[in-house]
């Protein structure tokens, strides 16, 4: 890990003690070309600075990480998105997943997890908590809707998930990192690390009713 | 009528519902302009943003993909069409939801009792005065006056009782953007307040208006289209108080606006404060009581958090808090909860799906936290990961730790944690454990419990 060339990162939180933490957690193992802590600011810096990897606080004022995420995304795509945030909750957590962050890790991850975190998605990999497994698994496989209404999708590809996709998500939600998981199931991390991909492409362009439904509902029900 | 309404509104709802719908077709295109000529976009929203009115005309061009101006301009075409321009965009104006809301101008009328006696009587009021109109023949003449009058008035008095509509119905954001409207008009508009020559232009207009109001009124009456001179008349003289009091109606209506707006957040923030005293307050007292207990001081925090977050991301589940659990997910919210505060160790859990608690699903919740008991007890993990997934035809569980590690075997038999609560317990409802263990990557429990979802 130590040979891996240092990723360029950028900060983008709205509180200012919760930016030096991160900035001292990841001092040494990681380039900090800069940080914002609201919308219209981060959006600039980013495109003029074009770091690898952008740590997103879903919550910041002027319209969310979110809105980050939209006008970044549309002039550029080399840029990648961790989303970060003290909120688990299913609808922020697929909210920004959908608009395309590769990641989504809670705030109170070590500091270790999260430069290991921050490599993975700078390689284009992507990144998923337990959490986050624990919402897939539950959108797409779970028994807490009744789905019999949500299948005239266009793709049915994209609104399903392979056994062995589940397989991987069932190991991380249980806990298990990366190189674990690819013991358990004799594979290697690479393989891993492409069902993984796989997952959140499928997350992110899943026509299924199901993602969006499920997470509001999880809210209200 | 009113079910029209509903219906448009549910659907809307359903739309709203999936924002990242038509937002991931923007994202997979980056270069698509945003709008105006392109590609034609749903679902069909009045703009916000680009909108001169009601912001009908650009969410039109939106929809369909072509330049606003084009759209404005045969709306303008349309309005020569005996006023019926105006009326349907009076009526799109209601009906059409406005970009970024979730209710449309008719449902909040409809849904408040009192907006919608006001609207049926001034409506009534004014198709009477029409009809009464019509039928004295006020407004057939072949004289180029009444033409125009007979051509319009329908249009522009059912327009004006829509707009009234508007008014009454309008979000508070969309009243902000017709008071600015308003401001920046011409003469009555109240930006236009400042600087002496602005009021004086003003009085003067009103005070002219008024007079030549009055003027006709008191000279009509006479000749063949005299009704015709003194309604006009009155028009004339209500439109100059309307220019003399315009700026004073004009504030007086924006600080109720801003008023009520203001009462809104003020309860929200009453209501905030008394959590957090109640919580986060309570809770930092006490830390502070027990500052040189470092354990202790991680308990509260820790318990705080949970509360807080659950609070402010989970509101659900916080109200359901208070009594006894009755689905799974509430029984092993409340072992974590439990487990953490009795022992001082984060419970990190993960549920996938639900199920109603029954005796077998409670003795594998039972089996479990003796499971996270444990890890707590004696593994000197820093975390637990406790993870639950119900499936067709089961239900797991699995408890982990990367603590110390032990030998099952190595394990007095008299100890009866892992053979009477997890082992028997499990085999009791026809269910099973196995224990995996090593130093160097924890324990890890895993509990099964075949499972049939019940026919409904």
């Amino acid at each position: 890990m130590t040979d891996r060339a240092s990723p360029r990162v950028f900060l983008v939180d709205d509180h200012e003690l919760i930016r030096a933490g991160i900035r001292a957690e990841l001092k040494d193992k990681v380039t900090v070309v800069g940080e914002a802590d609201e919308v219209e600011a981060a959006i600039e810096l980013i495109l003029e600075r074009l770091p690898d990897v952008v740590l997103l606080d879903v919550h910041i004022p002027g319209g969310g990480g979110q809105a980050v995420l939209e006008a970044v995304s549309r002039q550029n795509q080399n840029v990648r998105f961790l989303a970060l945030s003290v909120s688990d909750a299913a609808e922020d957590v697929i909210a920004v997943i959908r608009a395309g962050a590769r990641g989504y890790v809670t705030k109170n991850i070590s500091g270790d997890e999260l430069v290991e975190a921050i490599h993975r998605v700078a390689e284009g990999d992507a990144v998923f908590s337990r959490h986050l497994a624990g919402f897939v698994l539950d959108a797409f496989t779970g028994r807490t809707i009744d789905d019999s209404s949500s299948r005239e999708t266009a793709d049915p590809e994209l609104d399903q998930l392979t056994p062995r996709e589940r397989e991987v998500l069932r190991l991380i939600a249980r806990g298990y990192a990366y190189k674990e998981v690819a013991t358990e199931l004799g594979i290697s991390i690479k393989t891993v690390e492409s069902h993984v991909s796989a997952v959140l492409r499928k997350l992110q362009l899943s026509n299924r009713h199901q993602l969006t439904n499920w997470a509001s509902q999880r809210r209200l029900l | 009528m009113s079910r029209r309404w509903r219906t448009w509104q549910a659907l809307d709802i359903t739309q709203i519902s999936h924002p990242s719908r038509h937002r991931r077709t923007e994202l997979q295109s980056p270069k698509a302009p945003r709008r105006g000529h392109g590609r034609p976009e749903r679902p069909f929203r009045r703009e916000s943003e680009d909108a001169i009115l009601g912001g009908v005309c650009g969410g039109i061009a939106r929809r369909l993909g072509v330049p606003t101006r084009l759209i404005r301009f045969l709306a303008a075409i349309c309005v020569l069409f005996g006023g019926l321009g105006l009326v349907i965009y009076t009526a799109l104006w209601i009906c059409i939801l406005r970009r970024d809301e979730t209710e449309s101008i008719a449902s909040r009328i409809v849904s408040r009792k009192r907006e919608t006696q006001l609207l049926l009587v001034c409506g009534t009021g004014v198709i009477a005065l029409l009809i009464a109109a019509d039928a004295v023949g006020l407004a057939q003449g072949s004289n180029g006056l009444s033409w125009v009058l007979g051509r319009f008035s329908w249009a522009v008095s059912l327009s004006c009782v829509g707009l009234f509509g508007v008014w009454r119905g309008a979000s508070l954001d969309e009243k902000l953007h017709l008071q600015e409207l308003l401001n920046s008009a011409p003469i009555i508009g109240a930006d236009k307040l400042r600087g002496w020559k602005q009021t004086v232009a003003r009085a003067a207009a009103g005070v002219a208006l008024v007079v030549v109001g009055f003027a006709t009124v008191s000279k009509g009456g006479v000749g063949r289209y005299g009704a015709v001179h003194t309604l006009l008349g009155a028009l004339v003289l209500m439109f100059g108080f309307f220019v003399l009091f315009a700026p004073w109606w004009l504030r007086t209506v924006r600080e109720l606006t801003s008023e009520r707006r203001d009462r809104v957040r003020a309860e929200e923030r009453a209501d905030m404060a008394a959590h957090l005293h109640d919580s986060v307050l309570q809770t930092l007292s006490l830390i502070q009581r027990s500052s040189d207990n470092p354990a202790e001081v991680a308990r509260l925090a820790r318990i705080q958090e949970r509360d807080l977050r659950s609070w402010l991301f989970d509101p659900v589940a916080f109200a359901r808090r208070s009594g006894a659990p009755e689905q799974l997910t509430e029984q092993i919210d409340q072992i974590v909860r439990d487990v953490e505060e009795s022992y001082s160790v984060p419970v990190e859990s993960v549920v996938v799906g639900d199920v109603p608690l029954d005796d077998a699903v409670s003795a594998l919740a039972a089996a479990g936290k003796e499971a996270i008991v444990n890890a707590a007890k004696w593994s000197g993990a820093s975390v637990i990961s406790s993870y639950v997934e119900v499936e067709d035809d089961r239900i797991s569980m699995f408890v982990r730790d990367r603590g110390c590690g032990f030998d099952p075997a190595s394990v007095p038999a008299d100890r009866h944690g892992i053979s009477k609560s997890i082992v028997e317990r499990m085999e009791r409802f026809g269910g099973a454990s196995s224990i995996r263990s090593s130093p160097d990557s924890g324990t890890e429990v895993t509990l099964t419990l075949p499972w049939q979802p019940r026919a409904a």
